[in-house]
């Protein structure tokens, strides 16, 4: 694994009562972009947490960059992005990001002009001296945006970095994102919204109660996760296609909406097969698609029950 | 380490920058030079112009005496002599009423005999006036008395002459210039100047740390800096504001001290000399300042750690407070008796020590042992709580919710 940037092996945190993590792995490569994600109270902040060694695992090990050390020990090369976000309120804007960028080795000097970049390419160069209580609290993400990748990290490490910022400045936020990985660096980010980790993760990790369910790139999760999905839409009339939707040899879920339909094929099905009894049973059909499903799916596949449910509970006894 | 001087740097500039450090700065020596112009503003109030009448009931020329007398003590007493006759006291006392005289005064042949004498007038509640007015009655009567027996007058006159107790403080072997009032005023000043600075800077390192644990700023820097290297950095660098700060305060004393100011047209003596500062004093007060200043900023950075809200922490740290107002009420008593034993073990207390040594370093020479058990336990102390505070701020500037229980701190302070 001398690619990994990344590898947690067996990590395990528990707070009083529950296991908030429990014996996750997780291998990110080196130039991806990684999305981890679960609901909420999955463990996602708190496995986070454990690799920014902001707490210590009680179990497993954190390893960065193929070496030993902890992430204080790098931090010169992890930009990060805590969940719970926070600047000094009466600092200045650029006073801020030069003093984050010193706690992380860079000096003053080739700090500021970065900054200024920065600050010009997000759109916040007026606000350099003004005080961070007078910013919005979206140009505050920004400028903790900033802060995070001010130094040229190698590894950024960002936990929700959509929350709170509506579209223009996420779509800013996203482009940013893609930007960087594009000249070779690691993003890990965690989101609870499919669309986000959809658009732009090379590799997801789903987790739930603080367990993996699923992880790889993003097209062997779709394949492997997916199943196969078929979108029929009719035109006019649907002849007896609740028939042929109801045989459960070929379909294994339906979601019918009379003039349209999604169905799940089982894993013999044939989709010729059902195009053939469609077309005999009288339907017109204005479309017909196989379609890979999407992450929101999987993941409300992998995870739903478990987000319902709430995540507080006892310790369980473990297999 | 550079992080670290990030951490001094921040600390120091955020707070020169805010108005109350230009605020407290200035006030400090303002402060001091009102205290100088309140002294000769009350030294000019004493020369005020009395008109007073002595009502003479002598049969002796002692009553012509001490008009005399009264005369050139006190230049700003206008006299005049009446002989005692029947209804003078009510003529003199409708004057009084009409302003036209502030007081007058009886004497007898009593007066020698057994010492009363009655003053009746509208400046009795002034305390200059009144003791201008017995002091010179006093000395004439022990002259009166004495020239009776036949004490040559010569003889008598002499022993007129007033004593002035002239106080001089000796440290080590040497007699120093500074007068038993200075050396009062300096260990005054020095005891709040101590104290009000520990508290400051201590309560600043508090509400620094607390600031950040509720932003939430410190999960970013946890990921890049020891907690012990984080702790440390505020420490030095509120620390360096407080010594900038009393430097300036210390540094206008330095220069008032020892100068005399004269009231211009002041009638007496009266001038106001500003305490001599000595400079191994001043070093005495710098070190104790800075030990104790590390002292405090460690458990008040713990105490921050531990708490979630600015009013939580306002709470936790009264005891702290109560530990360091300990020394500052016991200041009298130190200044009684500089070598008492209650003084010596405040002395070698180190939370109690970095205010009471200075105060009784200016009262009083300490012996060498002493003072450097004193210093040695205070560093000792430093250290040991420093290690402490670091342990407990370590757990606590992550935790959130309820303040920790005394078992629950000490759970901190063992964990890894």
């Amino acid at each position: 694994m001398s690619q990994a940037i990344l590898a947690a092996d067996r990590i395990v945190k528990r707070f009083a009562g529950h296991t908030a993590v429990d014996r996750l792995s997780l291998t990110v490569p080196r130039g991806v972009i990684y999305g981890l994600l679960g609901p909420n109270g999955a463990g996602k902040t708190t496995t986070i947490r454990m690799i920014m060694n902001v707490i210590v695992p009680d179990e497993g090990t954190v390893r960065l960059f193929d070496a030993p050390g902890t992430a204080r020990d790098f931090s010169a090369r992890i930009g990060f992005l805590p969940e719970e976000r926070g600047l000094y309120p009466k600092m200045r804007v650029l006073d801020v990001l030069l003093f984050l960028a010193e706690t992380r080795g860079v000096d003053r000097r080739s700090a500021r002009v970065k900054a200024l970049q920065w600050l010009e390419r997000l759109g916040l160069s007026d606000w350099r001296m003004r005080k961070v209580s007078d910013l919005s609290k979206g140009m505050q993400q920004k400028v903790q945006f900033i802060s995070t990748v001010l130094h040229e990290p190698d590894l950024v490490i960002l936990d929700e970095p959509f929350s709170g910022l509506d579209p223009v400045n996420a779509q800013v936020i996203r482009d940013t994102i893609l930007d960087w990985a594009r000249t070779g660096r690691t993003v890990l980010f965690s989101t609870h919204i499919m669309e986000h980790a959809e658009q732009i993760c090379d590799h997801v990790c789903i987790i739930a109660r603080g367990q993996k369910r699923v992880d790889g790139t993003l097209a062997e999760v779709k394949r492997e996760h997916g199943g196969r999905h078929l979108s029929v839409a009719f035109d006019g009339a649907n002849g007896g296609a609740a028939q042929v939707f109801a045989d459960r040899r070929l379909v294994a879920k339906v979601e019918d909406f009379g003039q349209y339909a999604e169905l799940e094929l089982t894993p013999t099905a044939d989709a010729q097969e059902i195009l053939k009894a469609l077309v005999a049973s009288g339907a017109r059909l204005a479309k017909f698609e196989l379609v890979a499903p999407s992450l929101h799916k999987i993941f409300i596949d992998l995870v739903g029950a478990d987000a319902a449910r709430p995540d507080a509970r006892p310790e369980v006894a473990r297999a | 380490m550079r992080k670290v001087l990030a951490i001094i740097r921040r600390e120091f500039i955020e707070r020169v920058r805010t108005k109350w450090f230009w605020v407290g700065t200035i006030l400090g020596p303002l402060l001091m030079v009102g205290l100088i112009g309140f002294q000769i503003l009350l030294a000019g109030r004493r020369g005020g112009d009395r008109r007073i009448v002595v009502v003479d009931g002598t049969t002796t020329a002692f009553g012509q005496h001490l008009v005399r007398q009264l005369q050139t003590n006190v230049p700003r007493f206008h006299l005049a002599r009446v002989p005692t006759r029947a209804g003078v006291a009510d003529s003199l006392l409708t004057e009084v009423v009409g302003k036209q005289l502030d007081g007058f005064l009886l004497v007898s042949d009593s007066t020698i005999d057994f010492g009363t004498a009655e003053y009746r007038g509208s400046n009795v509640s002034s305390i200059a006036d009144m003791e201008e007015l017995q002091g010179t009655l006093r000395r004439l009567v022990f002259a009166a008395r004495l020239e009776r027996r036949g004490i040559d007058t010569l003889l008598v006159r002499q022993a007129e002459i007033p004593l002035r107790l002239a106080t001089h403080k000796i440290s080590g072997t040497k007699l120093t210039g500074e007068s038993g009032e200075q050396s009062f005023m300096v260990g005054f000043g020095m005891a709040i100047l101590l104290f009000v600075a520990i508290l400051i800077y201590g309560v600043n390192v508090m509400s620094s740390v607390l600031e950040e644990k509720t932003t939430r700023v410190v999960e970013l820097l946890i990921s890049s800096l020891r907690p012990f290297q984080l702790m440390v950095g505020k420490v030095l660098g509120a620390g360096a504001v407080g010594l900038v700060q009393l430097t300036v305060w210390v540094g206008s004393a330095r220069l008032l001290s020892g100068a005399k100011y004269r009231v211009a047209g002041a009638t007496a003596g009266a001038g106001f000399t500003f305490p001599n500062i000595p400079t191994t004093t001043l070093l005495v007060f710098v070190l104790y300042f800075l030990l104790g200043y590390f002292l405090y900023a460690a458990i008040y950075a713990a105490v921050g750690a531990m708490s979630s809200t600015e009013s939580e922490a306002r709470q936790a740290q009264v005891p702290v407070q109560l530990l360091l107002m300990i020394p500052y009420v016991s200041f009298f008593a130190l200044l009684n008796d500089p070598n008492s034993s209650l003084a010596v073990w405040m002395t070698m207390i180190p939370f109690w020590s970095p205010i009471a040594t200075p105060v009784r370093w200016g009262a009083t020479p300490i012996p060498v042992v002493q003072m450097v058990a004193s210093i040695g336990f205070l560093v000792v102390a430093v250290l040991v709580v420093t290690w402490l505070a670091a342990r407990i701020y370590r757990v606590g500037i992550l935790m959130t919710g309820k303040r920790p229980n005394l078992k629950e701190m000490v759970r901190w302070i063992r964990a890894g």
